[in-house]
């Protein structure tokens, strides 16, 4: 065993440590009287104050989105980014391991034939499923208020289309449909619709992702609506991100980095 | 009538899971790679579609009124879409992993004096 494999043993060992006395502390699951479901003495429990009064503030009948994409949205706005981080890691390393500084060449292959009778059973019933599939990642995106769902979720929905299009037939058609430069520009675009949402606030003089000062902006009813709206406005930017960030994992692994013919 | 559904109903789940039960026994019993995978996609396929079916008609016992019940047309419209769905994508995946085998170079097995025309057809093995 190597010095650092011996490092980073006692490391995890450590980590692990830590984390198991750390849950040694919790409430029982689904305990009634721990604080996140009773609240602690002197003030009301956050869970009980999202279940009764989400609605009337936000205006979103799905308490998940709302709670996300509002209340804690700055968390939701870093989670983003650290899906981002994630893509631009993995290039960061294919880059350097791979062949990444290459050339590319892109062959003009016909999009499902690829001179292999094989593949046109796939290629027929993924080309006919593609657009239903993408079709219902954006309900997705675009009914998180109502239904379980949202930008994570119908993102990768979309990506996942283009990526069986990148199996169904190869690489280089799904990238004539969503090309490098294309992916990269989508990541950055959903971040910073997101972060713009936040910057319109301060703008507006309030805080950062205060949605219900954007009334003005959106010209809905009251601030309630302008929450609900601003909502789905970021989910949106999350959903660009997602997609752009996953399909580009994929091209990006399956190729080694090169985005030739991967898989 | 709600008898009438009911036996449909009941004939369809109960014809899926004959279906999927033989599926999963051919799955054990099948002697090589592409006759296991042919009982499963086969079972799979018709099971799920009829076990659908199935639940779709059984919808029709809440249906009464076009005005009032119009959601329970749009439940079985999405258990009709879901079976179509199925349809395409099952015997797709199978044909697909049959391919994948195929492609593999694993070897079909063939029965004593059975007539064995994989090295004329292909010269793959």
């Amino acid at each position: 065993m190597r010095l650092s494999q011996i490092f980073a043993t006692i490391a995890v060992v450590i980590t692990g440590c830590i984390l198991l006395y750390g849950v040694s502390d919790f409430p029982g699951f689904g305990d009634p009287h721990s604080p996140a479901n009773a609240g602690v003495p002197g003030s009301e429990s956050v869970s009980q104050y999202f279940i009764t009064e989400s609605y009337g503030d936000t205006k979103v009948p799905n308490l998940v989105t709302s709670v996300l994409a509002d209340y804690r949205g700055y968390d939701t706005m870093f989670e983003t980014v650290v899906i981002f981080a994630a893509g631009m890691a993995i290039f960061a390393i294919l880059g350097a391991v791979g062949g990444g500084g290459q050339p590319r060449e892109q062959s003009e292959e016909p999009f499902f034939v690829n001179g292999d009778h094989s593949r046109i059973i796939v290629g027929t019933t993924c080309r006919l499923l593609v657009p239903v599939i993408q079709l219902f990642a954006l309900y997705v995106i675009g009914h998180g208020h109502y239904s379980p769902g949202g930008g994570f979720q119908g993102g990768v929905i979309l990506a996942a289309s283009f990526i069986i299009i990148a199996l169904s037939s190869n690489l280089n058609a799904a990238l004539r449909r969503l090309s490098e430069a294309n992916y990269l520009r989508i990541a950055c675009i959903g971040i910073l619709i997101y972060a713009g949402f936040g910057v319109l606030c301060q703008v507006l003089e309030g805080n950062f992702l205060d949605y219900g000062l954007l009334q003005p902006v959106l010209l809905t009813d009251g601030p309630e609506m302008a929450r609900s709206h601003s909502m789905l406005g970021v989910e949106i930017g999350v959903a660009f991100t997602v997609t752009a960030i996953m399909f580009a994992i994929y091209a990006n692994l399956s190729s080694r980095g090169t985005l030739r013919d991967g898989l | 009538m709600s008898l009438f559904i009911d036996i449909i109903s009941w004939i369809a789940i109960l014809g899926g899971s004959f279906f999927a039960i033989t599926g999963a026994i051919g799955l054990f019993r099948f002697p090589d790679f592409y006759s296991r995978t042919h009982a499963a996609g086969k079972g799979d396929t018709l099971s799920s579609f009829l076990v659908i079916l199935g639940f779709a008609v059984y919808q029709l016992k809440d249906f009464e009124s076009f005005s009032h019940d119009w959601p329970v047309l749009l439940v079985i419209l999405k258990l009709l879409a879901v079976s179509v769905f199925i349809f395409m994508t099952s015997p797709t995946s199978t044909h697909a992993l049959m391919d994948a085998g195929w492609e593999d170079k694993v070897k079909p097995e063939i029965g004593e004096g059975k007539p064995n025309h994989l090295n004329d057809d292909c010269g793959k093995f």
